[in-house]
């Protein structure tokens, strides 16, 4: 479904992605691994258009997006949700949900309807603050509100930037239990994550990324099984 | 004290207008995310188009408005291009200093264009006094007040209950989360800009009545209240910023019962230092933030 060959970014002199290829098939979960500065972020910016590339290609549903203005790329049905959330802390959590449709002229009324009630049957806990402010709610109720905004778009993928981050242990398992909700729903999910064993038990595959190169890849069991995995991220 | 009183109804009024102002001000300074002094001379040029359509079309108020709005959108528009659109991902001083120079220009071709002299403005609204007890209020102040009022309700709606102003609010609040959920980022900072410029050519056009006078270096002063109104609310917030330029109105008319009206502006400006000295984020407290 995604289709990354050879992909470039630089900021300023430094080589932040040095040529990375990967592919994220339909209907599965595709995680990738690293830690702080490995290029995890920078790869899911460069898919939704924010940064510029250097060099590659990316295409999505045989669609070359590499040079394609950001919104357009959501209108494909890429949704991106960002690291930290970035919900709009003063909008209400219904109109946070909105701000999801408003980018995609083709969305019928209906449409938005319905989708807004899927979020709100996946996501209870918004339902009861749909009329609160963003930025009242918890961290992981923020974290779900940016999840079902993403999912407002009514994608095809979604890419998920550390949701796991600064949450409960707790939260996080509920997290990640409705991650699997979402590809059962039939979406394409591309997860980043440093909680490495997490994001594995879930992921159908995986990569890992060191110093903007992909250095392991490997089903989620094979990487499991990797040593060298399991010595840097899993802490065994 | 009737004096005081009166003076008080100047204040709520010239604040209702420096009200509308820094409306303007606070939308475009949100949506665009770059701070700009152009807003003087398009408010400037909002109250000359209002003027040539009272010249033409005799006292019609409504057509005033509309053509001043019209006129400064289009003006915004300029601002918009020039300005902004190549600079989202420069450093902000570069907008920031093309907005200055940009409104050089403005005030000069203004000159040029409308002459040096001050125009007198017609009088739009009969001069009719009505009075309450000690209370004395004109036709004039009624009607600024009922056209900002009317202006801002318009204004609200507009934010709070279409899909075209969540995503402005998206936009000024977050723009990279805007980008992300597909939001037009650009169109959105345009028709943003263009909003809040066509709401301050208004006022521009309200101060040109208050003052029955209309000339090209205006914006000047006009360009100051705006920006210690929005400054005194915090820049974005557009509510807090219409408090602000209120609290200027009434402050400056009443420093000016007890001395003299050359020292309209010093109270203005003293407020503000004032305020900032004790308050440095305005009136403005983080809403819905969590520590």
């Amino acid at each position: 479904m995604l289709k990354i060959e050879d992909l470039r970014v630089n900021y300023g002199y430094i080589q932040a992605i040095d040529g990375i290829s990967f592919e994220v098939p339909e209907g599965k979960i595709v995680t990738l691994l690293g830690n702080n500065g490995a290029g995890k972020s920078t790869t899911l910016m460069s898919i939704s258009g924010l940064v510029e590339k250097a060099g590659g290609t990316i295409t999505f549903d045989g669609q070359n997006i590499t040079r394609m203005r950001p919104e357009k790329i959501v209108h494909l049905g890429i949704a991106h949700v960002p690291e930290g959330r970035r919900i709009f802390p003063s909008l209400t959590v219904y109109e946070n949900l909105v701000t999801g449709t408003l980018g995609n002229k083709k969305l019928t009324k209906k449409r938005q309807q319905e989708l807004l009630e899927e979020q709100l049957v996946l996501f209870p806990r918004l339902r009861e603050r749909l009329k609160q402010v963003g930025g009242s709610l918890s961290g992981g109720e923020q974290q779900m509100l940016a999840i079902a905004r993403g999912l407002m778009m009514d994608p095809k993928m979604i890419m998920l930037d550390e949701p796991s981050l600064g949450l409960a242990p707790i939260v996080v398992e509920e997290i990640f239990d409705l991650i699997v909700r979402i590809r059962e729903m039939g979406k394409t999910v591309l997860l980043i994550e440093q909680n490495a064993s997490m994001a594995l038990a879930i992921a159908d595959y995986g990569y890992v990324l060191v110093n903007g190169v992909i250095h392991i890849e490997g089903s989620s069991k094979e990487l499991l099984a990797n040593d060298e995995v399991k010595k840097a991220y899993l802490g065994a | 004290m009737e004096y005081i009183i009166s003076q008080l109804i100047n204040g709520i009024c010239q604040g209702a207008i420096y009200a509308l102002m820094a409306i303007g001000y606070s939308v475009v300074v949100g949506v665009t995310g770059m701070v700009t002094f152009t807003h003087g001379e398009v408010m400037m040029l909002g109250a000359f188009a209002s003027y040539y359509v009272f010249l033409w079309a005799g006292n019609n108020l409504f057509l005033g408005i509309i053509a001043s709005f019209a006129a400064s959108w289009i003006v915004g528009m300029a601002v918009y291009k020039i300005c902004y659109e190549h600079f989202f991902n420069a450093p902000r001083h570069i907008s920031l200093i093309c907005t200055v120079g940009f409104s050089m220009l403005l005030k000069n071709l203004a000159q040029i264009l409308f002459g040096a002299n001050r125009l007198p403005m017609l009088n739009i609204i009969e001069n009719q006094v009505y009075s309450l007890g000690p209370v004395k209020i004109n036709l004039l102040q009624i009607v600024i007040l009922l056209v900002v009022f009317a202006l801002a309700a318009v204004l609200s709606l507009f934010l709070n209950r279409t899909r075209a102003g969540i995503a402005l609010r998206a936009v000024s609040q977050e723009k990279t989360a805007a980008y992300m959920v597909g939001i037009n980022v650009r169109r959105v900072a345009m028709t943003g800009n263009c909003i809040g410029c066509g709401i301050g050519g208004v006022a521009g056009m309200l101060m040109a009545i208050y003052y029955q006078t209309c000339y090209a270096t205006m914006g000047g002063t006009m360009s100051m209240k705006a920006f210690s109104s929005s400054v005194l609310g915090g820049m974005t917030d557009v509510r807090l910023s219409a408090l602000g330029g209120l609290c200027i109105g009434i402050i400056e008319n009443l420093g000016i019962t007890f001395s003299s009206a050359n020292f309209r502006d010093a109270f203005a400006f003293c407020f503000l230092i004032l305020v900032l000295l004790i308050r440095p984020q305005g009136f403005a407290v983080k809403k819905g933030a969590r520590p």
